[in-house]
Parts: structure tokens; sequence; C-alpha cells
């Protein structure tokens, strides 16, 4: 008896069919072993697959949701799936298959249907049900970006306070002029000289 | 951005609690921040709603924004406006996991 896990986010679906690695101690309920995937879009044709191609699939739609928000051009290619914006509101995706002489799935989806189907593939990631060979979410960014926001912080400290003082010695330096007039003293000299 | 006369710097915890109060709040709100995408999608069948939060959203940057610098006239012309208010709900709807905080944490740090 296989196990089966729905993933529902409005109008998108993903359903995961395996079996628990009981050579692993594994729960009667959990899934490691997948032998079926399918992810159901309302109004679009049923998409479904093995193992192999779940992996690259949800790369696919991750690696282009990060090109969309990063004001990249939003183009993904690859054996099994092209991504590509039609504009700001669709993206097409295409899906190849790998037998021979069959024509690849062509679907339209709007940000809504791409949204539902990133939440979908979130939470098939963040599942202790099943567990499988997750693909990279980009959620370790470097450490030069993460310390970005401090090092800026601590750059503007550092020399803003000393330019301030600067300035304010130059104008306080300036205002003595009116105190003190360097040709009428150089005259007074001359004159003291002559005496 | 914001119409203040003091120019604070925000720290870097504050940072962290508004993301996590974001995330949070788009949670609560995704069937909202969908509506809105979708109706973007279909002007003709859909446009009340894009055109409600549209001058909602002019109405709240006329408010609290300082209408003098650039980045928020920017925000306010709808020639260029549609693409940075799509962008910045997609961004919120793609946070709504558990893992929300540090995917819009890594969306803002490399923008």
């Amino acid at each position: 008896m296989q196990n089966k896990l729905s993933f529902h986010q409005s109008s998108v679906n993903l359903e995961i069919i395996g079996l628990p690695d009981y050579s692993n101690n594994e729960n009667k309920d959990q899934i490691s072993i997948i032998s079926q995937w399918k992810l159901t879009i309302i109004d679009k044709p049923l998409i479904e697959g093995k193992i192999e191609h779940l992996g690259p699939i949800m790369n696919a739609f991750y690696i282009y949701s990060n090109l969309l928000i990063k004001n990249e051009i939003p183009i993904f290619e690859s054996k099994l799936i092209d991504i590509k914006a039609d504009n700001l509101h669709i993206h097409n995706i295409v899906l190849k298959s790998s037998k021979p002489n069959v024509k690849p799935l062509i679907l339209k989806i709007g940000n809504s249907l791409l949204s539902d189907t990133i939440n979908c593939f979130d939470q098939l990631n963040e599942s202790p049900k099943v567990i499988i060979k997750k693909p990279d979410v980009p959620n370790n960014f470097p450490g030069k970006l993460r310390n970005g926001l401090n090092k800026k912080l601590k750059f503007s400290n550092f020399f803003i306070p000393p330019f301030i003082a600067i300035c304010s010695l130059i104008l306080l330096s300036s205002s003595f002029i009116y105190f003190y007039n360097p040709f009428e003293s150089i005259e007074k000299k001359e004159l003291i000289n002559a005496d | 951005m914001r119409k203040s006369y003091v120019g604070n710097n925000i720290k870097l915890n504050e940072f962290d609690a508004l993301i996590r109060v974001t995330v949070e709040m788009s949670k609560y709100l995704y069937p909202y921040i969908r509506e809105i995408l979708k109706s973007k999608e279909d002007l003709e069948e859909n446009s009340i709603i894009w055109n409600d939060f549209n001058k909602r959203f002019i109405e709240l940057i006329k408010e609290r924004f300082n209408m003098d610098s650039m980045r928020v006239k920017k925000l306010l012309n709808k020639a260029e406006n549609d693409e940075i208010i799509i962008k910045s709900l997609l961004t919120l709807s793609f946070c709504i996991s558990n893992q929300g905080y540090q995917k819009l944490k890594n969306f803002l740090y490399e923008f």
C-alpha cells in the first residue's frame, strides 16, 4: 500500500505518491521512495512524472521566480523545462518529454498560479513526512551581503563626523577674517619700520 | 522616503523585526495579494480590484511619503509603478512559507 501526500495552495495541488524506507527505520506514514508525483493546476493539463523530473522542475521554478523578482531577464532553459515571461503577468512554460516523438506540453500561467505553485513546492520542501533530495533554495546568502547593511551604517558613521568637524572648522576660521586683516598688519609693520 | 524630519538609520534588529512582521502579514493577506495579482492578468474582467488597490496605494504614498523625493515620484507615476507594485506583491506572495522570513531577507539583501 503506497502513501499519498497532498500539498495544496489555492488553485494548485501537488500530490506525492511513494513508500517509506523501512530499512532506514522510517515511520509508515513517511515517503522517501517516491514512485509518482502529480502537479494539478486548475484549468490546465495535468503535469506528472518520475522522481528524477521533480527536482529539476522545482529548481526551474525557484530559479525563474528569483530572476523575475531581481529585475533580471526572466528566462530559464533546460533539457526538461523552459520558462519564459510573455509579459509582466503571463509566464510561458514548455515541458519537454524524454520520450521521442512526444510533443512538448505548453502552459501559460499568470502570477497568481506561479505563486501558488512556488508555495506548493515550499510546503513539500518543509514537510517532515517527505524525505527527498531537496533543491537548493537560495536561503543562505553570502557573508558579504549579510554584513552589507551593517557595513553601510558603520561606513557613514565613520566618515560623517570628521566631515562635519572639518566643515565647521573652515566656517569658524573664515569668520576670523573680520577680526584680522593680513594686509593691514603688513602696512602697520612697514610704517613701524619706516619710523 | 518617509515624511520625517529625523533621518535615523534603521538598526539590524529593527530590520529583522520588520521582515518578520511583513512575512506574518503576507501569510494572513495571501488570498488578497493573490486576487490583486490575478486581477492584473485579465484587466477586462477584474479591473475594479486592481484600480481600487492602485488608488489606495497612491493615497497612502501621498499621505505618508516625502513627495519631493524622486523615488517617491516614481512610485506615483502610473506608467512606471505597475512593475514596482507587481514585483513587490510577487515577492510577498513567494514568502508565505515557514522559511518565508529567510526568503524575504535574501530578496531584500539582493535587491
